[in-house]
């Protein structure tokens, strides 16, 4: 018998079992609490408050400017590099507040990776250089070490056998989609705890945006992601929860099967259906 | 609640056109219902012939509705509300044509038993026809005007066709043993009360994809969720 019959049949022997009662509460990554940021006088987020569960995907929609990259970025504390810009309320990871005096941001982004729309490997480094650079500038020089970080970094992003013969060449000798996956291995390498991407396949093919979306379907089992994304059918392909920002107001946040098919909110309806404005 | 207009044109177009091929199967089906039971009650086998010619133009709509609702599908990535009503669409059709296979059974039959002399059992099928008739018509309703009460009043009114069927065959069987010359005739109309009892059965899905299609609410199988 095939396995997937054997599947079929535990589930017909399995079904005549009572239903479990109720789903326990998902363990979560992040607690967002009442966060708003500013960029001088401008407030591009407003009191956002929201859980982010581990080990899962969220995706972050809305129309442009509503506030989903400074949202994210938020979550790595990157607004730090840009000035006049002011955070107000909490973020914590695994219960440590990013936003604390005691933590340092340098750390803060070891835990929480970032890939960005468009792929950034450094244009003067190999592509085994652009993956292990990040271990490099923490200071580990143990060959062997990064060898291995190396490829399992480059296998966790579904790369390993395009280039494992073409390591000493330029990352930027890639193609987009590579380029992409690239990124992906070097912000894995440092093995943060959560990888945020920030419309990762936006300038992608299908067939490259194919491959990311796979992998990110794979990495939800190690890390808790946290997507952008301005593509709905992408974000009901990959997500477990969506949340839906707009004039930088956290409007609703579910689970994506109850978004996509059944919203609460009126703003969220009209956006996902292309009924907006 | 009217939707306001989708950014794309094309869109609202695709949804419109869609719904109102459902609205004109839906109108073709009660019609060819309607045609079958004139058909029956005043002897007519003119109407019985268009019930049954009826059926032909609701099965070219059935396959154009799953046709364009896929296209939809494709096309446009539905989601929300919008997938919804394209989902229900697409049951409703299948629902729809049934009713109308229904109605070319009943003038089927109708058709035989006016080639003999009027069985005053007839009257039976009367209150079944009523039922099924105002089922179907308020199933359509819900489905169109978006009317999730109306919808969900629909489901229980199924038991009490469901009783009338069964009070009629009891009769009929009763009739057949005093009466064994009239058999085929009585069985004609025990056919044609348990084609209407299915009427009731596709109006009750009618409903219960009316149901979701307006409030994402999945009503169906409640009872047996509940004895479980």
């Amino acid at each position: 018998m095939a396995e997937s019959e054997r599947n079929v049949m535990e589930r017909v022997d399995r079904s005549s079992e009572p239903p479990s009662t109720g789903e326990p509460a998902p363990a979560c990554t992040f607690q967002v609490q009442s966060l708003s940021i500013w960029y001088g006088e401008k407030r591009a987020i407003d009191n956002v408050s929201m859980d982010v569960a581990s080990n899962a995907v969220t995706a972050i929609i809305g129309p442009s400017g509503c506030g989903k990259s400074t949202f994210i970025r938020a979550l790595n504390r990157m607004h730090d590099l840009v000035p006049k810009t002011r955070v107000e309320g909490k973020v914590l990871l695994q219960g440590d507040d990013l936003y604390s005096g005691s933590i340092d941001p340098a750390i803060v982004r070891r835990r929480v990776g970032m890939v960005f729309q468009k792929s950034n490997p450094f244009p003067t480094m190999t592509i085994g250089e652009n993956v292990v650079i990040g271990l490099r500038l923490n200071g580990i020089r143990d060959q062997k070490f990064l060898n291995e970080r190396l490829e399992k970094s480059l296998q966790m992003a579904a790369l390993w056998d395009e280039v494992k013969d073409d390591l000493h060449k330029p990352g930027t000798s890639l193609s987009g989609g590579q380029q992409q996956r690239l990124c992906i291995a070097r912000a894995l390498a440092v093995e943060p705890e959560v990888l945020l991407m920030d419309e990762p396949c936006s300038a992608l093919d299908p067939i490259a945006t194919a491959k990311i979306e796979e992998l990110i379907y794979e990495l939800k089992s190690k890390y808790t992601i946290v997507t952008v994304t301005h593509n709905m059918q992408q974000a009901g392909r990959i997500s477990d929860y969506t949340a839906f920002f707009y004039l930088g107001k956290l409007i609703e946040f579910g689970p994506t099967t109850k978004i996509f098919t059944n919203p609460s909110d009126r703003q969220t309806e009209d956006y996902i259906t292309g009924r907006f404005g | 609640m009217i939707a306001p207009r989708h950014i794309l044109g094309t869109f609202d177009e695709a949804l419109a056109s869609l719904r109102n091929n459902v609205l004109m199967m839906a109108g073709l089906a009660e019609r060819s219902l309607d045609r079958a039971m004139k058909g029956l009650f005043e002897r007519d086998d003119e109407l019985c012939a268009y019930a049954i010619a009826d059926d032909e133009e609701i099965d070219q709509l059935e396959m154009q509705i799953d046709k364009d609702g896929v296209a939809i599908l494709l096309r446009f990535q539905p989601v929300a509300s919008d997938l919804r009503r394209v989902v229900a669409a697409m049951k409703l059709s299948s629902n729809l044509e049934r009713v109308a296979d229904q109605a070319t059974n009943i003038a089927r039959r109708a058709r035989k038993l006016n080639q003999h002399p009027p069985l005053t059992e007839v009257e039976l099928i009367k209150p079944l026809h009523e039922q099924a008739m105002s089922m179907f018509k308020d199933s359509v309703d819900a489905f169109v005007r978006e009317d999730v009460e109306l919808g969900r009043a629909i489901v229980p009114r199924d038991e009490k066709l469901d009783d009338l069927n069964r009070v009629a065959s009891r009769k009929l069987i009763e009739r057949m043993a005093q009466d064994p010359d009239q058999l085929r005739g009585y069985l004609n109309l025990m056919f044609i009360s348990r084609h209407l009892e299915r009427v009731g059965d596709h109006a009750t899905n009618i409903a219960e994809d009316a149901v979701y299609a307006a409030a994402a609410e999945d009503i169906r199988h409640q009872g047996a969720a509940a004895t479980a």
